[in-house]
């Protein structure tokens, strides 16, 4: 089982679209996969039409085991499960701040699915806080979706200085250029000057109105529109991402 | 580990009310929307005695391809592509597989008949909540005949499966089903296959040679005769299709052995039965015997194409075609002439006089049938004891040259004494008669396979004089004759040591126990 983390400080960088298509690539072509909804706001959740069962709360996720397997839900695609967020994921920090040790927390509740699934997918929420490190922690790789922007540039940089200052594993870290608009010429120097860092994915998603539409679709991209050029991009970034994780290159179906 | 969610399967009775069905989910508030349907035919088979059945296989063509399936899980074992559209094949026709493979050891020699045709519709549903999101599914499944298509549908199946996570939800439907009074709960695969059969008007292993008679011993012993008959009459008629349809080489073996059964039960229950009734019933039998000898020999020797084909060196083998093509050009007429007598008045109103002669429940009179009111028990003990000692007198007087004719004369015994132990295993204690049975047998393998050496090398040398000039063809029948002889003197050496083994004081305390416990 292999751990994949969504994460970025910065919100509306194409975090869930990416965690959504990613996981529903790697159901068809590695499957099972899971994907846990770890974002309060739910959007993730909301895009495969799941809600959490009322019973289930940040208390239940952060008990694990049957907790947890009870509140998995299957999405409409096979070999695809998902454990969805509740709005309770507020106080997650909090509550993470209670434990013995709150960092290792995350990554000991999702090894007792290492029989399940293939594949588990984090949704973070955007912020810093004792639930990223408990993510970075648990995480076999960190994406970090990043729109070729200054601002957004400047929150990876704090993001590594965060690394090092607590010293933290940062060749998890994995970059990829999001919601590219090759037309602005801000986003091509930028594309540009960071074309040969290490560590950066070099597949990039290019902006496209239908990742926007998915909210509409409640499905992702991959399934509804496969040959759209985001949905290309997804699948390319699918096979780098797994080559990243030193795993045999499987046939493209979806 | 994650628990899958269970599927519920269930059918709906009688009448076909999906329209009921789909009523009481939408009213639970889910939706309920068609993902697709097809159509599928589906051609079941097996043999004559159901040995797939047996094996717990079932058999199922789709298209062009033959799938194994488990009888009683429902799920597919293997499959092989096979294109004959054939009412009947044997495992040899199909290519090698697994399949071939599982095939033949349900039967090598029987054909594998079209049971049934069976057409299927399948609808595939999805069942949404509010947001459309799918929390189960459902498929249903429409079997008729295809031969009985105006008759519609006769069984409806359904399966919801909850999607994991929605198993609350799910239960909220099956409830609602619950209340329907067309539903049933679960129909197993076997079950199924069952319940198709029966629509098909076949009886599964409703078919089988083997005498399974219960007797009364204390029933008069005419009564008891009169049920084997019954039973082997039925057997000829059973049969009598599959000889017409040349399916198998079996059903005229099977209906040739219940005439045998027949004529050997009346001649050795002698004052059982009338006899100035049954002799011209005995003379249509032997006749009726007679008539089948020589289809019989082809059938026999068709079988053995394969073996004859291992004995001879391979440069000798192809010159052997020509052997079986003749063999096969004059089993053709042989067939017909016989199916066209299957078909006559004749024989058709000799079979039901003998028929209604077999039913008659009427005791003889005394003077023509002395002992017919005799009870079952003690005449089965008394014909078995004359017909065991025959054997054991006989086979003592052979010399030690074991001359064809002295075996010949011994195997036709032990196949009397057979016959009477088979008939009466009912009223004997079953392992002993079990034990006597087995012994016998191997006495009758020796004989059976030195009288059928014997009655091969004789026909393979009369086929040679009439093929003089062909030499390779008679080079072969060459190699076939010195094998062949080679094992009618193996089997002729090793006559006295499995004749002292039946004549030993074990199998003898055996046949005493048999016969003596029953008396008292």
């Amino acid at each position: 089982m292999k751990t994949i983390a969504l994460y970025s400080i910065k919100g509306g960088v194409g975090k869930t679209a990416a965690a959504v298509n990613l996981s529903y690539l790697s159901s068809l072509l590695s499957p099972p996969a899971l994907i846990c909804d770890l974002d309060p706001q739910g959007a993730s959740s909301y895009y495969f039409r799941i809600t959490a069962s009322k019973k289930f709360n940040s208390d239940k996720f952060l008990k694990g085991n049957k907790k947890i397997y009870r509140n998995i839900k299957a999405t409409d695609y096979p070999n695809l499960d998902m454990l969805p967020s509740d709005f309770s994921y507020r106080n997650l920090d909090i509550e993470l701040a209670e434990e013995k040790k709150p960092q290792k927390k995350l990554k000991k509740n999702l090894e007792e699915l290492s029989d399940d699934y293939r594949f588990i997918f984090l949704d973070c929420p955007p912020n810093l806080t004792l639930l990223s490190e408990s993510v970075f922690a648990a995480s076999d790789l960190i994406l970090v979706p990043l729109i070729p922007t200054t601002l957004s540039m400047r929150t990876f940089t704090q993001l590594k200085e965060f690394f090092e200052s607590n010293k933290l594993d940062s060749s998890k870290i994995r970059p990829f250029f999001s919601m590219v608009e090759k037309q602005k010429k801000l986003h091509r120097d930028i594309l540009e000057e960071f074309s040969n860092t290490p560590g950066f994915l070099s597949q990039t998603i290019p902006y496209n109105s239908e990742v926007e539409k998915m909210g509409i679709y409640r499905s992702p991209l991959n399934a509804v529109l496969p040959n759209s050029p985001a949905s290309k991009a997804y699948r390319s970034l699918w096979d780098e991402v797994k080559a990243q994780l030193e795993l045999p290159g499987e046939n493209h179906a979806g | 580990m994650l628990a899958n969610p269970k599927t519920l399967s269930f059918r709906l009775n009688h009448t076909v009310s999906l329209e009921a069905l789909t009523e009481r989910i939408v009213l639970t508030g889910f939706k309920l929307e068609v993902v697709s349907s097809s159509t599928e035919r589906r051609e079941f088979y097996d043999t004559f005695e159901w040995q797939a059945f047996g094996k717990r296989l079932v058999i199922v063509k789709k298209q062009k391809t033959l799938f194994l399936i488990d009888l009683n899980t429902g799920q597919q074992i293997t499959s092989v592509p096979f294109s004959n559209n054939s009412a009947s094949f044997f495992f040899d026709a199909l290519p090698r597989s697994a399949v071939r493979e599982k095939l033949s050891t349900c039967s090598n020699i029987r054909a594998f008949s079209r049971l049934c045709t069976l057409d299927t519709i399948s609808c595939f549903y999805r069942i949404l909540d509010d947001n459309r999101k799918t929390i189960a599914t459902l498929t249903s499944e429409s079997l008729c005949l295809s031969e009985k298509k105006s008759q519609g549908a006769f069984l409806h199946l359904f399966a919801l499966s909850p999607l994991r996570g929605y198993e609350e939800e799910t239960a909220l439907i099956t409830e609602a089903l619950s209340t329907l009074d067309e539903v049933a709960t679960v129909l197993d695969f076997r079950a199924q296959f069952l319940l198709i059969m029966r629509k098909a008007e076949h009886r599964v292993q409703g078919y089988s040679a083997k005498i399974m008679l219960t007797l009364n011993p204390d029933a008069p012993i005419h009564e008891s005769a009169r049920q084997l008959l019954q039973f082997t009459c039925s057997v000829m008629q059973l049969n009598e299709g599959g000889i017409k349809k040349d399916i198998d080489s079996e059903f005229l073996h099977d209906y040739r052995v219940a005439i045998r059964r027949t004529r050997s039960v009346m001649k050795q229950l002698k004052g059982v039965f009338d006899s100035s009734e049954t002799t011209c019933f005995l003379n249509f039998f032997s006749e009726l015997g007679k008539r089948t000898n020589e289809l019989r020999d082809q059938d026999v020797y068709l079988l053995r194409k394969e073996s004859y084909f291992n004995y001879l060196p391979p440069f000798l083998q192809p010159s052997l075609n020509p052997f079986f093509r003749n063999i096969e050009a004059s089993r053709k007429p042989l067939h017909k002439q016989f199916c066209h007598y299957l078909s006559s008045n004749n024989y058709q109103s000799s079979l039901k006089e003998w028929e209604v002669f077999i039913k008659q429940e009427a005791l003889p009179e005394v003077e023509q049938a002395p002992n017919a009111s005799r009870s079952t028990k003690e005449v089965a003990v008394e014909s078995i004891k004359k017909s065991w000692k025959k054997v054991i007198l006989h086979g003592r007087q052979i010399s030690k040259a074991t001359t064809d004719e002295e075996l010949h004369a011994l195997r036709i015994d032990c196949k009397k004494l057979r016959y009477l132990l088979e008939f009466f295993s009912s009223i004997f204690p079953s392992e002993t008669i079990t034990l006597v049975i087995q012994q016998l047998k191997e006495l009758q393998d020796n004989l059976g396979d030195f009288v059928d050496f014997a009655v091969q090398l004789r026909f393979l040398h009369e086929q040679l004089a009439t093929m003089a000039e062909e030499k390779l063809l008679a080079a072969s029948m060459g190699g076939l004759m010195t094998t062949l002889f080679q094992k009618q003197e193996a089997a002729r050496l090793k006559f006295h040591k499995t004749f002292s083994s039946f004549d030993h004081e074990e199998t003898s305390q055996l046949f005493h126990d048999l016969l003596t416990d029953t008396q008292t």
